[in-house]
């Protein structure tokens, strides 16, 4: 028996390879990230940009509770292309994950560690029983002291990669092509913000506006904020946008 | 008696310029009986950084083994040497992980972090925990052990700030020898490690061994 | 209210009520008292604490007793006043008797059976005594609660013992310390004044920042053999800031020792 949508025998269960050598399921997962809003990330010399639209099928919803890029803590942050609930469930997990190491070392985790640890999240997803794979992929920023800003991607299969510039999601490939274009080794965070803003604007579907677009940036904290005070937080280094800094990019 | 006294022993940590020390008196007993005089209280995290476990002999191993076992997973993980600030978050959370059953240990660090591109300048760095992981920061020096109060008083008269490594050698060996001298459960010899950006002086001191 | 007077009653049934006399106390602090060649130190702070309360930043823990001896006293400081005060009875009659005050040798040895006359109720005291010995050299003679002593170059006792007996040890009698082969190990007891008021000062600074119960006021004793200059006490400079220095009279028809008290503050907290 075969079941619709092409897979054959092997579509229905997660965890039995086709004899191609595919998990099935997961192709599905990236069909979904395939069809989500597109969002994207640019490492500059002195941060990292994230940036996706938020497509408002309706003129009677209200975008502004509509959060698309999230901080996970003060210096990580997440942005998707996918399935919207999916994406809540792991960014709730991301910051339990940041807050379970913050409570053993002291500290928030350095990037690289919180992306294994949420690509292991992702990649248990499609190895037990009972369960589908996430069908998101996320596009993490995050700043720490071993290895400055770092960009990095994760795919439902749990793989995950560091970039200097990606697109995920329904323009992914134009996307991509753009920023290889577009991109070289010592853009600022203000080009890098810019470069976003156009890369988004390719292929945008209506108006864009403050409303319709989330852009969260990394910053790399200076010699004299890096000196740990007593009794004090040091600064975040991730933070989103308001809708006003957005609308100051959009309108230069 | 206490169980945190049942072995007995001693461990001082003391801040200098841009260098540290660390050092521990050499004894095991089983009460007031002696046992041993190579029984060292302090070891390595890596080449900049060490700390002493005064306290209860069998929880000195336990507690040693765990600690190898967790900086070497955070080595692998990180791909990074740890800092002495984090190992000593890291110490601290292994002993609340037995708050209500704790090691009977009083662990005191001592190391310079590596310098690194964030953090060209690292500082010279002790701290030291009660038994179930809470931590002080002193920027002078730190004591632990059966020879507490002989210790802080000591330290308290000899130290000054910014030695060189040389002048905190002498003054952080007098310091421990003239406490272990009259401390009965502490002594029968000591090893003092001085910790600098690019090396670490170890030298083991002869005392009076009653 | 009523189920406790109950579960009381039920105790009382259960094992009868035993009273118990403790008539003792510890009220803190520290003494500490140094010889010299040819002078001697007595010192102790002022504070005097039951529990963590302190019950007052003066209370006097070193007396002098006569022109070339002064006692410091510590411990239950109602024993430690009730002690002194015989004492200097004890000495009254002996000056009485024999027209010349007691040596510090001869003290010593009578504070040993006073001590020990009360050996099954004793006077929780630790005392320390200091002064000019009859050759004229410093002495100091400690003292445990039930009459055992010695003659040393320095002692500490109370509170802050354990802090600075340690130091003592290293700076008075050079102890864990090396000198070259051409320069002998110093004999203790023989520094000069100015290098033991420093070593004073700086025990009990330390005591005072480590330990709850010392603090809040310095007394120093410094006894003078006869015919000793005086001018590395009393000369402009000769002491660090914030030390007042006060020459005391003689007692009686005065043998050419000089007492002098050198007061300074500790941290009151």
């Amino acid at each position: 028996m075969s079941a619709p949508g092409g897979g054959g025998a092997y579509s229905f269960s997660l965890t039995t390879f086709s004899p191609s050598g595919k998990l099935v399921q997961i192709e599905h997962a990236l069909a979904a990230v395939a069809g989500g809003t597109t969002s994207l990330g640019i490492k500059a010399t002195n941060g990292i940009v994230l940036a996706t639209e938020k497509k408002d099928t309706s003129a009677l919803l209200d975008t502004t509770m509509i959060e698309k890029v999230a901080t996970i803590c003060p210096n990580i942050g997440f942005v998707y292309s996918g399935m919207g609930p999916d994406f809540r469930v792991l960014v709730a997990k991301a910051r339990k994950i940041a807050q379970a190491y913050w409570k053993v070392y002291g500290e928030y985790p350095p990037t690289k560690v919180l992306v294994q640890e949420v690509a292991a999240v992702m990649q248990k997803a499609t190895q037990s029983g009972g369960v589908r794979p996430y069908g998101i992929s996320l596009l993490i920023a995050g700043w720490d002291a071993h290895r400055g800003q770092s960009l990095y991607q994760v795919d439902p299969s749990g793989s995950y990669w560091a970039w200097k510039a990606s697109a995920i999601g329904k323009n992914m490939v134009n996307g991509k092509t753009f920023l290889e274009k577009r991109y070289n080794d010592d853009l600022s965070l203000e080009d890098a913000i810019h470069t976003a803003l156009l890369t988004l604007k390719e292929g945008f579907e209506g108006q864009m506006t403050a409303e319709t677009i989330e852009i969260g940036i990394v910053t790399v904290p200076t010699a004299e904020q890096q000196i740990a005070k007593s009794g004090e937080r040091p600064p975040p280094t991730f933070r989103k946008l308001t809708e006003q800094e957005v609308r100051d990019y959009l309108s230069l | 008696m206490s169980i945190q006294e049942y072995n007995g022993g001693s461990v001082v940590a003391m801040v200098g310029k841009d260098c540290v020390a660390i050092a521990c008196d050499l004894r095991l007993g089983n009460q007031a009986t002696g046992i041993a005089m190579n029984f060292e209280k302090v070891f390595p995290v890596n080449d900049t950084l060490y700390y002493g476990l005064p306290g209860l002999a069998t929880d000195v191993y336990t507690l040693r083994e765990q600690l190898r076992f967790r900086v070497n997973m955070y080595r692998m993980k990180e791909e990074r040497e740890i800092t002495p600030e984090t190992f000593t978050h890291l110490l601290s959370s292994t002993l609340y992980e037995k708050r209500f059953g704790p090691y009977f240990l009083e662990p005191v660090i001592a190391g310079i972090a590596p310098p690194t591109a964030a953090n060209p300048n690292p500082q010279p760095y002790v701290s030291t925990l009660d038994s179930i992981g809470c931590i002080t920061t002193p920027k002078d020096f730190a004591v632990a052990g059966t020879a507490t109060d002989k210790l802080y008083g000591a330290a308290e008269g000899l130290w000054e700030p910014d030695l060189e490594p040389e002048d905190l050698f002498e003054t952080i060996s007098q310091t421990l020898l003239n406490a272990v001298d009259r401390d009965a459960l502490s002594g029968w010899g000591a090893i003092v490690h001085v910790i600098t950006k690019d090396k670490v002086i170890t030298r083991t001191l002869r005392s009076r061994m009653d | 209210m009523a189920l406790f007077a109950a579960s009381a009653q039920q105790e009382a049934v259960a094992a009868p009520i035993q009273h118990r006399f403790d008539p003792y106390e510890d009220n803190g602090g520290t003494i500490l008292s140094i010889a010299g060649a040819d002078f001697s130190v007595i010192a102790g702070d002022t504070r005097q604490s039951q529990g963590y309360n302190i019950q007052t930043r003066y209370a006097r823990k070193v007396w002098q007793l006569t022109d070339k001896v002064v006692l410091a006293t510590n411990g239950f400081a109602a024993d430690g006043a009730n002690f002194v005060k015989k004492v200097k009875q004890r000495l009254e009659w002996y000056e009485n008797a024999h027209q010349k005050q007691m040596s510090i040798k001869s003290i010593a040895r009578m504070i040993q059976t006073m001590l020990y006359a009360k050996r099954f109720f004793p006077y929780y005291v630790y005392n320390i005594l200091g002064g000019i010995e009859e050759d004229g050299t410093g002495a100091v003679y400690s003292f445990d609660p039930v009459g055992s002593y010695e003659r040393e170059a320095c002692r500490a006792a109370g509170a802050a013992q354990s802090l600075i007996q340690p130091f003592l040890d290293n700076q008075i009698y050079f102890r864990n310390q090396t000198f070259p082969a051409d320069q002998p190990k110093p004999i203790p007891g023989n520094l000069p004044l100015g290098t033991v008021l420093g070593l004073v000062i700086d025990s009990f600074t330390s005591a005072t920042e480590r330990h709850i119960e010392v603090g809040d006021g310095l007394e120093m004793y410094v006894v003078m053999a006869k015919g000793r200059a005086v001018d590395d006490l009393t000369s402009k400079g000769a002491l660090p800031e914030g030390v007042v220095v006060e020459e005391l009279g003689p007692l009686g028809e005065g043998g050419g020792e000089r007492t002098f008290l050198v007061r300074r503050t500790l941290k009151r907290d």
